[in-house]
This record gives C-alpha cells, structure tokens and sequence, in this order.
C-alpha cells in the first residue's frame, strides 16, 4: 500500500510540477523581456540617433523615433579620409584575436596549479596574484610604457597582446581558479591512479569540463581588447595602426561633436561584439560534460 | 592531437620560442629611425582636431611635403582634447615625444615651464620671411611666459560673440545691434536698443504655443557668467600666468553672480546650468536654430555647425547674424576666449625642418585654408582681413552668414584668456566646486564664491609653496627597489621555512610550477618592475620630466592633512562601493537565476541585458544625463501624480535636496549625485551575471535529478544544490566586484567633465589620484594616493579571504 501512495503522490506532484512550471515560466518570461526592455535603453538611443539627420537631432528628443530614417551617417563615418574603417577593423580584429588566445590557454594553464595542486608559497603566491588588482594602472602607466619603449615596442602591437599570453591577468586567472575548484576530484582521480600527469589531467578533464568558464573569459577577454582605449592610445602611433575604439575619436571633436556621425561609428565598433557575445554564449550550455554520473 | 599530450611544459615552450621567431626581428631592428628608407627628414605631428579639420589639415601636410621635399610628416593623431594631452605627456616623459605639436594656453605653461618646448624666438628672429608682428598680440602673449614665445599661434578664438536671430528682433521691434551696447545692474528703458537688459527684456517671452523663449542661451554654463564678470572688469586673480591672490570671492564678483543668477532664474532671460546641459547634447546652438532662444552667446567656431544644419534652402531658415557682448557701461570691452597653436617639443632633432612645418601650419598658407573651411579664427590679422575669413560679395549664399564676420577682429582687442599657470586646473577645480551649487541655483552667489575663493586661495597658497628637496638618488632607489623584491618574496616563502615536505609534494610543486611559469614571468618582466617605481615615486615629488626629488612620507602627510578632497573622496569611495558592490551581485543573481531557465529566447535576453556593458561612455552618458534630468524618465515616473500619491518619494526627494516644490536634479543636487551614480551602475551588472550564469551553468544536471528522485522539493534543490555549487562564482564577483568598485571612476568622469561635483558629492577616490597625474602632473603624490588605495583594497580583500569558509568547493568537498 505504501509504494502505492508514494508512487501516486509522485505522480500528482510531477503533474502539479509540470502545470506550475508552465505558469512560473510564462511570468518570469515577462519579467525577463519587460527588464530587457529597460536594458536596451542605451543601444535604443544610440541607433536611434545613428539614423538621424542631423537637423532632427538637434529639433528632436533623443528617444524620439527618426520621422526619416537616413544611412548618411554611416556613409559619411565609413568615407571619412580619417578614419579607414576596414584597416582600423583589421587591427583591432588582430588585437583582439590574438590576445583572447593568449588569455585563454595562459589564463588555464596558470589557474590550474592554484585550484588543484599544493606548491610551495600557494596561499601567499594567491593574495600577489590578486594584488596585481589593487593597484591603479595610471600609476604603472608611464614605467610600464618605458619597458615596451626599451623592448622597441612602441607603435607595434606587441604591447597590446603579448602580456595576455604572460598568464592573462588576475581577473581571469582568478575566474578559471574558482571553476576549477567547482569540479568534483572524483573527475581526476581515476586518471591520477591511471598515472596520468597534471597536464594530462589539465587537458583531458578540467579543460573539457569548464566549457561555461572558458566562454566566460573569452568573451571578456575578447571584449576588453576590442574596447580597450588606454593601450592602443599609448602604445600606437602610426594613423594607420589605430583601433577602431581610438578612431572613434575622430568624432568626438572639441567644438564640433556630431552626435549622428559618432553613434553610426559606435554603431559599427559595437556590433561585432554583439554577434560575438551572441555565439560566444552558446556554449554555455555545454556544461559539463559527465564522464560517469554518480 | 599528439602535443595536447604532451607535458604543459613544451606546449609553453613551443608558443614561447614561437613568439620568439615572431618577435626577434623586431627585436633586432633597433630604434626606429629619425630617417625614412628615402633618405628624408621625418617629423612627428600631433594635433587634438576632429574629422572635419583633420581633412583641412590632411591637405595642408601633402601641399607641405610637395613643397618640402626633404621632409617626410607622420601624424601621431589623438583627436580627442583630453586624451591628446594624457598622450602627450606619456610620450615626453617617455622620451618618444613628437616633434611638432598642438597646444594651448592652458596646457603649454606646463611644459614650458619643465623645458620641454623649444622658446621659438631663435626661429622667427633669425627669418626674414617671418614677422610676429603679423599675429594678433593677445593670442601671441598667452602663448608666451617671461618674453619667450612657446607656441605658434593658429587661431585665436572670442567666446563673447552673439548670434542673433534676425527676425525675433524684427518681431520686437529692436533694431538689429551694432555691439555699441552696454549693460548696467539695472534697466535703463530710456536707452532702448543700447541698453542690454532691455534688450533681454524684449526678447524674453512666450511663443505660440506656449514655449519659454529665452533671450540669450551660453554654449557652456560658465560662459556667460565669465562674460559679464569680465565686462565689469573682474578676474579670477592677480596674474594669469603667476597667480598669487584669487579674487573670485570678491563683492565685485558676488555683485555680478547675483545679477547673472536674477537674470537667469527671476527674469528668465537666460536659462540656468540645468537648462544649458538639458539641451540635447549640451550643444546650445540648436536652441538657437530652433529657434528657442533669440541670441547665442559662443565663440565663432560654431558657424559651420550653424550653416550645416541651417542652410539657406531649409524650410525653417532665418535671417541671422553675429554682434559681440556688451561692455559695461563706462568700461571697456571685455571678453573670453580660447586660442591654439603649434609647439615644437626640445627633444625634436630637426627643429629647423620642425619650424618650417609650424611656419607652415601657423603660417598665412595653414590659417587661409582653415578660415576658408570657416574652422578657426586666423591669428595672423591679415588674413583674419582677407576673403577667407570675411564673405566677399561673390561668395556662395551658404556663406554670406554670418556678415558681421568683422565682428571678431574687433573682438580680438578686448579678449581676456582665463587663467595660465599650470596651477590653475587644480586651483580652478576647488573653486568650480562650490560653483555647481550657484549655477544649479541651490546658493547664492555670496556663499559660491566667496567659498568657492577661499578653497582656491587655499590650495594656491598650498601649490605655490617651493620645496627644497634633496634630489631622489635612483641608485639607492634602485637598492631599495631590490629589497622590496626581496621582501615579496621572503613574505611569500619564510613562513614555509619550516614545512616538511615528502618526495611526492616536492614533485607536485615543481610540477606546480611549470604551469605558473607563464604568469611568473610576465609578472618579473613586466607587473612588479613597474609597481616598484611607482612605490618608489610617491616617496617623491616627480612630474616624470624633471628629476624626482625625495620628500620621504610627505606625500602620505599631504594627503592627510593638507588634501582638500582626501577625506571626502575616500568617504564619497566607500559609500559607493560598499552600496554598489552588494546590491549589484543580489541585482546579477537575480537576473543570472531568471535567464539561467529554459524559456524562450534566452540567448537573446542574455545578450540585451550584456549589451550596456557594451555601449561606449559617451552614448550612455548621454542617456545617464537624459534620464536622470529634472524633467527625465525618472522623475516622469516618480513625480506622476499616481506614484507621487502612493509613494511620495519624489517629494521627499525634493525636500532633501533643498529644492521644495521642485523636481529633484538628481546629478545637481549634492544630496542625491552619488546615488544617481549607484543607480546607473545598475546598467553595468551584465559582466557579473555573465559569471553567475556560468556558474549556474557549471551545476551538474545530475544533481539536480537525483535530488529530484530523492523527492527534493524545488526550495530545497536551491538551498541544497544551487547556492552553495554557487558560492565560488559569488565569492569572485565580490573580491572583483570591490576591487572594480574601489577604482572606478569613468562614469563620473565622462558625466560630470572630471570635476566630481556638486561639492565634491561624487569625488570617487581616483578622480583624485587622475587629476593628481594628468592635470597636476603630480606623479610622486599620484602614486602616494594609488598605493593608500592599494592597501585599503588589499586589507578588504584579506579580511574576504579570511571569511571564506561560506565558501563551498566541490573539489575540496567542503
């Protein structure tokens, strides 16, 4: 009789589940659009005013609607002898590219001695790790630009990438560390008894297991080159080894800011990261993948 | 894939020696040559001007090249006025300067004084091609100091210019002005279109539908206040160039603050601070097209803006035209102005090819040909006489307006340039301080000013104070340097002295250790270096050009007891970061748990609620400022007659913020500022929901299931499961979320101009320690600030990690 009534009422909570979930899921759909809404505020005002002559957006709100909607902005940001947007989205592609690899492989590599192993000086080693934090880079701003100067690194983009390979940062290092330690040791110990090496245990199992993690900072890492301002300002010269986010400057002139001209170009700096944000995220849905569930 | 098999070790060398092979070139080019592969003479360029005057200029250096064919120009281009000049001292104080560079009156002080500009006198007096006498005599003045000229004047630039819509004057039956008018404190009716606040009066009124059309709008907030002070025959001090006494608290002063403020809040003539920055984009001259105000009071640089978004063709084109601002009666005309030019930086080692490119850019052939693209005001008077400035009669119609144009050479003999010494930013930001509450109409004049004068007195006195330091001696500094890394790493490894450790644990270390080796090294070659000097610099007064000298803790003490702001900008920092960082992770939990179900459309709610992180600062501030405005969607909602019923925290926000009866100003008011900057903040949560998202992502499904089976109900899978497989994600986002909270500072930056006003309400700590480095060229006392901050973060950081046990690692099974 038991079994029976444990089975029934199993069965009317999985069907009173199932009603119930439908519902919550219907409520907190509108909860999520209605926010989202209020989150696209920003990008609403931006591409709303990208498409605005100027005229209309000096006489108009800018939430107003455009009553004509008009691509001379965008032709004008992109005819500009100023500011070649292929070359300076070239550049920045380069940048971006090359620095989201270094962050992710060095950034892995480095946190996986401080989720996993035991080491002389760890704890220690963990609180410099973060320290590198706390200190206000436009203090190491100027002693930082005379070591690229005396590597005879200025106005290349070694300065703008290499150091992304050196470890990737503390920010990340210190992501991927937390993600590692979430991974249950009973996923190495198998191996460990197989005889398999760290970096045996690195390759085969955590990194396979923090897909979520790794999506995380890439896509960090890959936004944050691409937007950076400060380094490519110091460190690039040449007009034609600009970024697209210093080239956006060229909009932004001391008497004559042109709002229409300078929200269709961060208009076009944007959207690649939109898409990347867009494809980056889809694998966070690959979690782990389970070896042997318990 | 054999080498994901291979020891970590030589996968990090195979990518190191690979970078190698790629770097080594470059390596071993050397120093880039002043030389061009051609055999030419290279210069460096720079210049702050934007896409429009960058075409003019891009022109100008090809017709220079072709002329100079010894010369090859590079542009080193910044574009952006307060960027430009972070880059510029970067660079010199990095020995890379340009050669040839932009400059003002208000920034070249700074590096003249530190000889870092060559004196141009040995040029132009040894050229009989060339005559000083050319130029206007006040642009050539400012750009001097002690009867040395720095800087080649380009363009000379009167704010005190008036357009004015020629048909609302014909509509009020004023004649159209000459600029032999005057202003007194009070109306004189009798005088009519001579007397300036008559003329106000007229103007000022109701449109048909009921619109507020001011009389005069300033194209910045302080620009008409500036105007009338320096009309009356006020300034802010004794001596532009060599301040000592500031004179902005003076009864002459507070008379003129109050008749502004009369004018602009009583009469409604002009519209006040909140107005101005109201106005889409702060640019006023739209008010002006649209007819909102009947003058615009702005230097003549805004005539092509007017012309392209007014031309002669347009439906709602006016008749219009440009007058300069009154004196005061029986007093001489005075107004502001701006002004810039070319210097040439002493470490340039072609200065004779370096002149020729000034002389060219600054010259009659450079100046002709921005006038005639109508960007700046030439500063040679000849060609501010000639066809490319003035529209001749057979000029395009497009380019008739304005006609007056003659106006700015009779502007030029009564300009007044605002203060020049490299003190005046510093000075100058402790009196705009209390300023934001006179313009926001919260004080009146006599308590701005005279508070604002005495904080500027204050800290002049304190700028002005010569030390006699010993001179830092970098050998010793260097010894000291090679004893804090060895501190670092006695601290890392002396309480490990006495660990036992087994054959195997020595193993795992070195082990260990392979896999850091990236990080160590990057932090050795590249991370400690510089956090060294810059422990080293702040127990220095060092500017980055001249030789550091040794003051030992006064930096510290300064800051202690003599900075103004320290105190304040350190509550202002923990208030913020304390309510921010918590309310922001219950903020990105909430919406990580929501987007983290199966609905949907998912992927695209992610990416909208990530998307603010994304946008650039200048388009969101825009936005910032739009809601947060007096009359913006914030306050449409709170000041709804429905919510105000309900929930009356509109007017309890009034009353706070001292203006009763009133919509709140959220940034205006120093009560409610820096909780604006919280609520914005809220925007930014995407970063650390992304985290959290990952996190929640990273719980193994199976758990959930077997829970489920065990009969769990969904509370108690969360409590269980969710939270605590959680708390590593939440444990990162508040050590980073305070580490990020604790340093940030663009916001403020971009919203309030660097200013971190009203009163000092939104002073986060490192506007502070920016200003201290790029405004005062302070670096020693910028450093002293940085690692204050360094060691409040890191004793934050201590205490969190100390109280981690909350924290669950599924890899420790605790």
């Amino acid at each position: 009789m038991a079994l029976k009534t444990d089975a029934e009422r199993f069965r009317k909570s999985m069907l009173l589940g199932a009603a119930g979930l439908r519902a919550s899921k219907t409520v907190s759909w509108i909860v999520i659009a209605a926010g989202a809404l209020v989150f696209l505020v920003p990008l609403y005002v931006m591409v709303v005013m990208a498409f605005k002559h100027p005229n209309e957006i000096s006489t108009t709100s800018p939430w107003a609607w455009p009553k004509e909607f008009t691509s001379d902005n965008f032709r004008e940001v992109l005819s500009t002898p100023n500011v070649d947007f292929r070359l300076l989205f070239k550049n920045s592609l380069f940048i971006a590219v090359m620095s989201t690899t270094g962050v992710l492989l060095s950034s892995a590599v480095v946190a996986y001695p401080f989720a996993r192993l035991n080491f002389r000086g760890k704890d220690r080693l963990f609180i410099l790790l973060l320290s590198t934090m706390m200190l206000p880079g436009i203090v190491t701003t100027i002693p930082t630009y005379l070591v690229f100067k005396y590597l005879h690194w200025v106005d290349t983009f070694y300065p703008l990438w290499v150091p992304a390979w050196l470890g990737g940062g503390a920010f990340n290092i210190f992501l991927l560390r937390q993600f590692f330690m979430a991974i249950p040791r009973e996923l190495d110990e198998a191996a460990v008894l197989d005889g398999a090496s760290n970096a045996r245990i690195f390759w085969g199992i955590i990194m396979p297991n923090s897909g979520p993690a790794l999506a995380t900072v890439g896509i960090f890492a890959f936004i944050y080159n691409w937007r950076d301002f400060m380094g490519p300002l110091i460190y690039l010269n040449a007009p034609d080894k600009q970024t697209l986010e210093v080239g956006l400057n060229y909009f932004k002139g001391l008497n004559n800011l042109e709002w229409g001209k300078l929200m269709a170009a961060s208009v076009l700096v944007m959207a690649p990261l939109v898409v990347m944000f867009i494809l980056g995220q889809r694998y966070f849905v690959k979690g782990i993948v389970m070896t042997g569930g318990k | 894939m054999s080498f994901l098999r291979a020891p970590i070790w030589n996968l990090f060398l195979r990518v190191a020696s690979l970078l190698c092979t790629l770097l080594a070139p470059i390596l071993m080019t050397g120093c880039s040559s002043q030389e061009s592969p051609h055999g030419k003479t290279v210069l460096y360029f720079s210049m702050w001007d934007g896409d429009e005057s960058m075409r003019v200029i891009r022109k100008l250096v090809a017709q220079f090249e072709a002329e100079n064919p010894d010369v090859e120009v590079r542009f080193v281009n910044i574009a952006d006025y307060n960027s430009y000049h972070q880059k510029m001292m970067v660079m010199y104080a990095g020995n890379a300067a340009v050669d040839v560079a932009m400059e003002d009156p208000g920034h070249f002080q700074a590096l003249a004084n530190r000889g870092a500009l060559l004196p141009l006198n040995q040029f132009y007096e040894n050229d009989k091609t060339f005559n000083i006498g050319d130029y206007y005599k006040p642009i050539v003045d400012a750009h001097s100091l002690d009867g040395k000229l720095y800087v080649l004047p380009r363009d000379i630039a009167p704010a005190g210019i008036l357009y004015y819509n020629k048909e609302m004057f014909k509509e009020a039956g004023i004649p159209f002005p000459d600029g032999n008018w005057t202003w007194d404190f009070t109306e004189r009716p009798e005088l009519r279109e001579k007397d300036f606040l008559w003329v106000l009066h007229q103007l000022t009124k109701k449109d048909a539908e009921g619109k507020h059309i001011y009389a005069v709008t300033p194209s910045w907030e302080g620009n008409i206040l500036n105007n009338f002070e320096y009309s009356y025959g006020n300034y802010w001090c004794d001596d532009p160039q060599h301040p000592t006494r500031v004179f902005s608290g003076s009864a002459d002063w507070i008379k003129v603050g109050d008749f502004v403020r009369d004018m602009e809040k009583v009469k409604e003539c002009a519209p006040g601070q909140q107005e101005v920055s109201n106005v889409l984009q702060s640019a006023a001259y739209q008010l002006f097209i649209s007819k909102r105000t009947a003058m615009l009071l702005d230097g003549i640089w805004t005539v092509p803006q007017i012309r392209k978004n007014m031309k002669p063709t347009d439906k709602g084109f006016f008749d219009w035209d440009v007058t300069l601002f009154p004196s005061y009666v029986g007093k001489p005309r005075h107004m502001t102005t701006g002004g810039s030019g070319y210097a040439i930086f002493s470490s340039c080692k072609h200065p004779q090819e370096a002149w020729r490119l000034t002389k060219f850019m600054a010259g009659p052939v450079g100046m002709a040909a921005m006038a005639r693209a109508g960007i700046a005001q030439p500063a040679i008077r000849k060609i501010a006489l000639s066809p490319a400035w003035l529209p001749g009669p057979n000029s395009p119609l497009a380019e008739q307006y304005p006609q007056n144009r003659i106006a700015t050479d009779q502007a030029v003999s009564a300009v007044i340039f605002e203060p020049t010494s490299e003190f005046w930013p510093d000075v100058s930001g402790k009196i705009g301080s209390k300023l934001d509450n006179f313009y926001n109409f919260i004080d009146p004049a006599s308590t701005a000013f005279k508070e604002g004068a005495d904080l500027g007195q204050q800290r002049l006195d304190q700028v002005r104070q010569q030390r006699s330091l010993p001179r830092f001696n970098w050998v010793l500094g260097g010894g000291l340097g090679f004893l804090i890394a060895l501190g670092i790493v006695t601290l890392v490894y002396l309480p490990e002295r006495n660990k036992r450790y087994t054959n195997r644990m020595k193993l795992e270390s070195r082990s260990a250790y392979r896999f850091l080796a990236p990080w160590l090294i990057g932090l050795v070659g590249l991370t400690i270096g510089p956090m060294i000097v810059s422990i080293l610099s702040s127990t220095t007064d060092w500017d980055m050009i001249r030789p550091a000298q040794w003051r030992g803790a006064g930096n510290f003490v300064e800051a202690a007891t003599i900075d103004p702001v320290f105190w304040v900008s350190l509550k202002v920092t923990f208030i913020y970061t304390l309510v921010r960082v918590p309310l922001g992770i219950v903020f990105a939990l909430i919406l990580a748990l929501l987007l983290n179900q199966r609905v949907r459309g998912v992927p695209l709610f992610r990416a909208c609620y990530y998307i603010p992180s994304l946008v650039s600062a200048v388009a969101s501030s825009l936005v910032w400022q739009k809601l947060f405005a007096p009359d913006g969607v914030i306050n449409g909602f709170l000041y709804n007659p429905i919510v105000a019923k309900v929930f009356p925290i509109g007017q309890w926000l009034s009353k706070i913020s001292e203006t009763p009866g009133k919509n709140v100003n959220w940034l205006g008011s120093e009560h409610t500022a820096l909780s604006s900057f919280i609520l914005m903040s809220a925007w930014g949560v995407g970063g650390a929901m992304v985290i959290l998202l990952a996190g929640l992502q990273g719980i193994p499904e199976y758990y959930y299931e077997a829970a489920t089976v065990d009969g769990a109900s969904p509370w108690s899978r969360f409590k269980a499961i969710t939270v605590p497989l959680l708390t590593p994600a939440i444990f990162f986002t508040l050590v980073t979320g305070l580490i990020g909270a604790f340093q940030s500072f663009t916001e403020v930056y971009v919203v309030t101009s660097s200013g971190g006003g009203p009163n000092n309400a939104t002073m986060l700590y490192m506007l502070n320690v920016f200003n201290a480095a790029f405004q005062n060229y302070r670096f020693g006392y910028a450093a002293a600030l940085a690692w204050v901050l360094f060691f409040i973060i890191l004793g934050f950081t201590l205490v969190q990690l100390r109280m981690s046990k909350w924290v669950y690692y599924e890899s420790e099974g605790r």
